[in-house]
């Protein structure tokens, strides 16, 4: 028997190391067809393996949005709230219907901020949200009523912020991140101000949505949004 | 008996191959490391399939079920052996690694074998990333999410992101995901790898003491002599392991909520270092006109390079001997990387605990286990109705997004509920507060709020008002009497 590593060490051949058993009284057919017999198997196992994979990754990769929201009414208390706001903002606490994923539709407590300013004036401050390329939201108008709805959800990595009446500012807890009244981004790592979400009129009552934008970019990217 | 087995399985002849390794130089406690992190690993691997006897992934039965685990003492302790045995791992795994470096064993042709033990560290990483999120309270929530953040930062990573997630959020698909991480393909891996490492050891033997002429070494025993050494190692492990779940056992969080705009999230020990080096550079310099983000750098580009490096490091290392006095480069350079992690991850364990002391109390375990679960949608409403559903709803819908869902409140805004003396005491001013509603600034235990409280008479019934101070009544450890409708009705601001 010759040795079984990749060069026989006799000859200086190098020698494939699937088909090193090939001594040197074989013939050349006896080793041509082992030689397609080493390759037919491997090909087998690779086509199982790629036949498998088109699933596998198929499958991880997310048809789109995690959880959804859906219209949600503001009750009349909000509204009220919201109408009689001046120059502090007002967050309004709704019950938000949402799917995640496979389970059924559940609601759960959010809230979202909203203000009362004057359209022409939002529009001065905010142009991100009327010029910028991926700024405005095409699905629906930022500005409705006389109000702007503001995502409670801070652009910059996903926190909460909070206003503050003391410092006149929206001001994120994680990172210091800060905005203005009308969601102007002043201060910290936050790449865009504040994400406006839908708002409709409804008869007596008003609704809003629930709409995740990607955090951390420029622009307003959607990553879950149902109306 | 023995050579029927023999004669048809090879067992015995094979179990001798085994254990009739030689160990240069004999055998030596300093050799311990890699049969101990082996041994947390089987300690992971029971603990672990028997978990999930009693874990269900959802997001409707993730906490819920891990709420159960708490509240058997058998598989809480089981889960307590299992939340120690990580971080006995890790650390096993660190120490492993930190004596292979100092003896230098990792060199040629040991090559392989350092870099299968740096890739079963980055397994254990994983593992224990993904077991953080699995019991889907406030921490694991909150912490996951700032990791999950992290991996859709370098470009391409949001796919990635996405596919950790399942979905462009966290929620039910990725608690999925992460199970069959942490229970299925990462186990595997570790497994796998951990074949790859003993069969590479046999292969090219023990590297041995650091001597002059190896050849010289006398042989000694693998078993019974290092055997010996390994297990007693082991038993310090477990005994260890033991006493932690006993006298620490871990902390379940409120179910995660992500409307909670005050949690301060705390990573596992193992990650404070990079949580460290996020928090203690400035998110953003400006270079002349140019605004650079050091979060990817921060968080991907430096931690990526030393990776690099310390897979390098058989390569790094150029001299020829194993001598501590011929490597003092690469001696020093560890010890100073080692004093570098330390003091990040100090530096982030302060900064953490002033975070947390700064932000409003979790509620005490005792209150989430002692709690009744929240009631499940009204289509399985079979259970039997908590005394006061109907307080806690009012406070859930009306309440909880300023005074928090524990009553904790909201610095400088709104004030905590719990252990407030108000709201204990004289049941007609919680009355005349609910019903009027109030503002300017109020002072409760020390601190003083200025959040508004809007009048909620007309907006809530009589009924629902007694129901919900009802329940803040007798919530969140506090203990006062109820209030009824007519107390209520009755009342004169």
């Amino acid at each position: 028997m010759s040795n079984h590593g990749a060069a026989d060490a006799s000859t200086g051949v190098q020698r494939n190391i699937l088909t090193a058993h090939d001594e040197p009284e074989d013939t050349p057919e006896e080793i041509s067809r082992r030689t397609f017999m080493a390759n037919a198997t491997l090909t087998i196992g690779g086509i199982i393996g790629v036949v498998l994979a088109i699933p596998i990754v198929g499958s991880l990769i997310p048809e789109g949005g995690g959880s959804k929201g859906s219209w949600s009414a503001l009750t009349a208390a909000e509204l009220t709230q919201l109408e009689a706001a001046t120059s502090k903002p007002v967050k309004m606490t709704f019950t938000l219907k949402y799917t995640d994923g496979y389970l059924p539709e559940q609601a759960a407590e959010e809230y979202v901020w909203g203000i009362k300013i004057d359209e022409a004036k939002f529009k001065a401050a905010r142009p991100d949200i009327y010029e910028t390329p991926g700024g405005n939201v095409k699905d629906y108008q930022a500005y409705n009523m006389g109000f702007v709805i503001f995502s409670p959800i801070c652009p910059h990595l996903g926190c909460r912020f909070n206003w503050s009446d003391g410092a006149n500012k929206f001001l994120c807890p994680c990172h210091g991140s800060q905005y203005t009244f009308d969601g102007t981004h002043v201060a910290g790592p936050a790449p865009r101000g504040l994400d406006p979400l839908p708002f409709r009129e409804q008869t007596g009552t008003a609704d809003v949505t629930w709409i995740q934008y990607k955090p951390n970019v420029p622009d307003r990217i959607v990553i879950s949004y149902q109306a | 008996m023995l050579n029927w087995l023999e004669s048809r399985t090879g067992f015995v002849s094979m179990t001798k191959e085994f254990l009739t390794e030689d160990v240069p130089g004999g055998a030596s406690y300093w050799y311990v490391f890699g049969s101990a992190t082996l041994f947390a690993m089987i300690v992971q691997i029971v603990t672990g399939i028997f978990l999930t006897f009693f874990y269900a992934p959802s997001a409707a039965t993730a906490w819920e079920s891990t709420r159960a685990i708490y509240l058997n003492p058998f598989t809480h302790f089981l889960l307590s052996v299992h939340y120690w045995g990580a971080s006995a791992m890790i650390a096993l795994v660190f120490l492993h690694l930190l004596q292979v470096l100092i003896f230098g064993a990792y060199k040629s042709p040991r090559e392989l074998q350092w870099i299968v033990g740096v890739l079963l560290l980055l397994v254990t990483l994983v593992l224990g990333l993904t077991g953080y999120l699995l019991p889907w309270d406030m921490d694991a929530y909150f912490a996951s999410q700032v990791s999950l953040n992290i991996a859709g930062l370098p470009p391409g990573g949001s796919i990635l992101q996405d596919i950790a997630q399942g979905g462009g959020t966290m929620g039910t698909a990725t608690i999925n995901r992460f199970f069959g991480l942490h229970v299925w393909l990462m186990p595997a891996a570790l497994v796998g790898l951990v074949g790859a490492h003993l069969a590479i050891f046999r292969h090219n033997g023990s590297a041995g003491p650091v001597v002059d002429d190896p050849r010289k070494l006398k042989s000694g025993r693998f078993w019974p002599d290092q055997m010996f050494m390994d297990g007693a190692a082991s038993f310090i492990v477990f005994i260890v392991i033991i006493f932690l779940a006993l006298f620490l056992p871990p902390f379940l969080d409120a179910k995660a909520d992500p409307t909670n705009s005050q949690f301060v999230p705390y990573p596992a020990w193992y990650f404070l270092s990079l949580f460290g080096l996020l928090g203690l550079v400035p998110p953003e310099f400006k270079l002349g006109g140019l605004v650079i983000s050091t979060e990817l750098l921060s968080t991907i580009v430096v931690p990526t390079i030393f990776l690099l490096v310390v897979l390098a490091i058989p390569w790094l290392d150029r001299s020829t001997t194993r001598s501590f006095s011929s490597r003092r480069g690469i001696l020093w350079g560890a010890t100073l990387v080692i004093a570098i992690i330390v003091g990040l991850s100090i530096f982030a364990q302060v900064q953490t605990m002033a975070k947390q002391a700064a932000a409003p109390p979790s509620p005490s375990e005792a209150s989430i286990l002692a709690a009744t679960p929240p009631p499940a949608e009204p289509a399985a409403g079979t259970a039997a109705a908590p005394a006061n559903a109907n307080g806690a709803k009012v406070f859930s819908t009306n309440c909880s997004s300023c005074h928090g869902a524990t009553g904790q409140g909201m610095p400088g805004a709104f004030p905590p509920l719990a252990k407030n003396d108000v709201v204990i005491g004289d049941p007609n001013k919680v009355i005349g507060i609910v019903d009027g509603g109030l503002h300017g600034s109020i002072t409760v235990n020390g601190s003083t709020y200025n959040g508004t409280m809007p009048p909620w008479k007309g907006t809530l019934s009589n009924a629902d008002i007694a129901d919900v101070i009802t329940y803040i009544r007798a919530s969140f450890g506090n203990s006062a009497s109820a209030v009824t409708e007519k107390q209520v009705a009755g009342y004169k601001p």
